[in-house]
């Protein structure tokens, strides 16, 4: 796509947000709905002001991205370890798949009792939910990416004389980027949602919490100033695993 | 062209000690027998052209050189003793070079490989990498990914990951025939002048006959289904070899003929 044409699309996009945005006002102000239930973007954008200027909604911010990121990456690296222990033998493959197949359309809502139980109502237990819930993305991703390895290049690897590890090092891994990355974009998005439903459950300080209590009290100007600010940070990490992507798979542009 | 390299001729058919020897050489997949007692040897510093229909077997005997596949009858042995997996000093180069490339690599980082196979310090790597990919007119790709380079150039990678193992033996798997006919014949004259400089064993794999008589000291043709040695030809032109002249010479004309007939008998 040429500049002016992306420039366009751009413009293109943001011109929706804004429409949409004054939909939101047009009904907030006109339809009748009490502001106690539906405020307008005003009334949301003040609130999301004050509280960023009393440091408390940034202070909830970092702590439930704090939170997502500290699943996330527990999940990433356990999940692209184990996901290369299985996926490079096939043995492991045919032993541990059909477990990992009984056990990951299991809701993560449903571990959610047992890991209570273990760790009680707790920033940890949050934590394990988190990673419990995006461990699966990566894993499974690593898991196709490691196995899937070009014939042509496990010969190379032959040829060579290199040890399983270094094969696994040098051909599999490597193979395996963009699956992972793929993976780890999409275990970002279900810590996230985690992150949020765990603060809930826990009451653990964070946005979750935040936009419970806020419900709880009618002020809905706040609860919204909160979505508001999660839709941010999903939209920010995902511009960010973006960038990182696009710089890591750059030997697949032409 | 740099092609009149002057190169001292070479021995051609059997040496007194082969450095490879097919021992009455069988091999089946599953009730399928793919090649029928082969027994042949290449001597040192000799460059062999192996050449058949599909179906003759001929990349599946490379592969036995190259300890990437066991025979089921018989053996193959090097440099005395019988190979039972991949040598340090054999190189492989295969054909699909798009695919026997790490795409995540860039040209420097696929010729490390196989330095980082024989365990060269990572300081030595930067020097020996550049020394070869200048060898195969590649300096200014170094840092370019595969999937930037052309097909004759993937193919010169791919020749320079193969000498980054400093090969007694370099065991080619029809590794031009997916190249427009300039370019390979570009390519068969540098691969040619490479490995003669090192006075390196070749053994060639190819369906094309022209190029079999060109670039071989001795032509093994072989029958299909399963694969057998029909006929051994020695080729006598002399080195370096000219893609004009050599092409011209009497002797290359006579084989043509003699072989061209031969497969064609073989065929019906």
């Amino acid at each position: 796509m040429s500049p002016v044409v992306r420039l366009l699309w751009f413009g293109g996009s943001v011109a929706v947000t804004a429409l949409l945005v004054l939909l939101w006002q047009l009904i907030a102000t006109y339809s009748g709905i009490p502001p106690v239930f539906l405020p307008g973007p005003d009334r949301a954008w003040n609130a999301l002001v004050a509280g960023i200027g009393t440091g408390e909604l940034t202070r909830l911010t970092w702590a439930t991205v704090e939170r997502m990121l500290y699943g996330w990456v527990l999940a990433s690296m356990l999940g692209i370890a184990l996901g290369a222990l299985i996926g490079s033998s096939r043995r492991a493959r045919e032993y541990i798949g059909p477990t990992l197949e009984l056990v990951r359309p299991v809701p993560v809502s449903a571990f959610m009792p047992i890991v209570m139980a273990f760790l009680g109502l707790s920033g940890r237990m949050v934590l394990v939910v988190i990673a419990i819930g995006s461990i699966w993305p990566v894993l499974l991703a690593t898991v196709h990416g490691v196995s899937n390895v070009e014939p042509r290049l496990l010969e190379v690897s032959r040829s060579l004389r290199f040890s399983r590890f270094q094969t696994l090092w040098k051909f599999a891994l490597p193979n395996a980027q963009t699956d992972i990355l793929a993976g780890m974009r999409l275990g970002l998005t279900v810590a996230l949602v985690l992150a949020v439903i765990g603060e809930m459950l826990a009451s653990e300080a964070g946005l979750g919490y935040h936009i419970l209590t806020t419900a709880r009290s009618y002020r809905s100007d706040q609860l919204f100033a909160g979505v508001i600010l999660l839709g941010l940070i999903g939209l920010a990490s995902n511009l960010v695993l973006q960038a990182i992507e696009w710089r890591v798979l750059r030997w697949r542009r032409r | 062209m740099d092609t009149n390299v002057a190169i001292a001729p070479r021995a051609a058919g059997d040496t007194a000690e082969p450095l490879i020897r097919f021992h009455n050489v069988s091999h089946s997949f599953g009730s399928r027998q793919i090649i029928d007692n082969v027994d042949f040897s290449v001597g040192r510093s000799e460059f062999v052209c192996l050449i058949g229909p599909s179906g003759c077997g001929k990349t599946t005997l490379l592969r036995m050189v190259g300890g990437l596949l066991t025979p089921s009858m018989g053996e193959v042995t090097y440099a005395g003793h019988r190979v039972d997996g991949p040598e340090s000093d054999v190189a492989f180069m295969f054909q699909d070079y798009s695919k026997a490339l790490l795409p995540w690599r860039t040209a420097s980082g696929n010729v490390s490989l196989a330095l980082e196979a024989a365990r060269v310090p990572r300081a030595e790597r930067a020097p020996r990498i550049e020394a070869l990919l200048a060898k195969v007119g590649l300096s200014r790709h170094a840092d370019h990914y595969p999937a930037q380079l052309s097909g004759g150039m993937q193919q010169r990678l791919q020749i320079a990951r193969c000498l980054a193992q400093d090969p007694a033996v370099l065991l080619m798997d029809e590794p031009f025939g997916a190249l427009d006919a300039m370019t390979r014949q570009a390519l068969q004259d540098e691969m040619l002048r490479l490995i003669e400089t090192s006075a390196t064993t070749a053994l060639f794999v190819t369906h094309d006959l022209e190029e079999a008589l060109y670039l071989g000291d001795r032509v093994i043709a072989l029958y299909p289904n399963p694969g057998r040695v029909a006929q051994i030809f020695d080729v006598k032109l002399p080195r370096p070899r000219n893609q004009l002249t050599s092409r011209e010479d009497p002797e290359f004309l006579r084989l043509r003929r003699e072989i061209f007939d031969f497969i064609r008998e073989g065929e019906t």
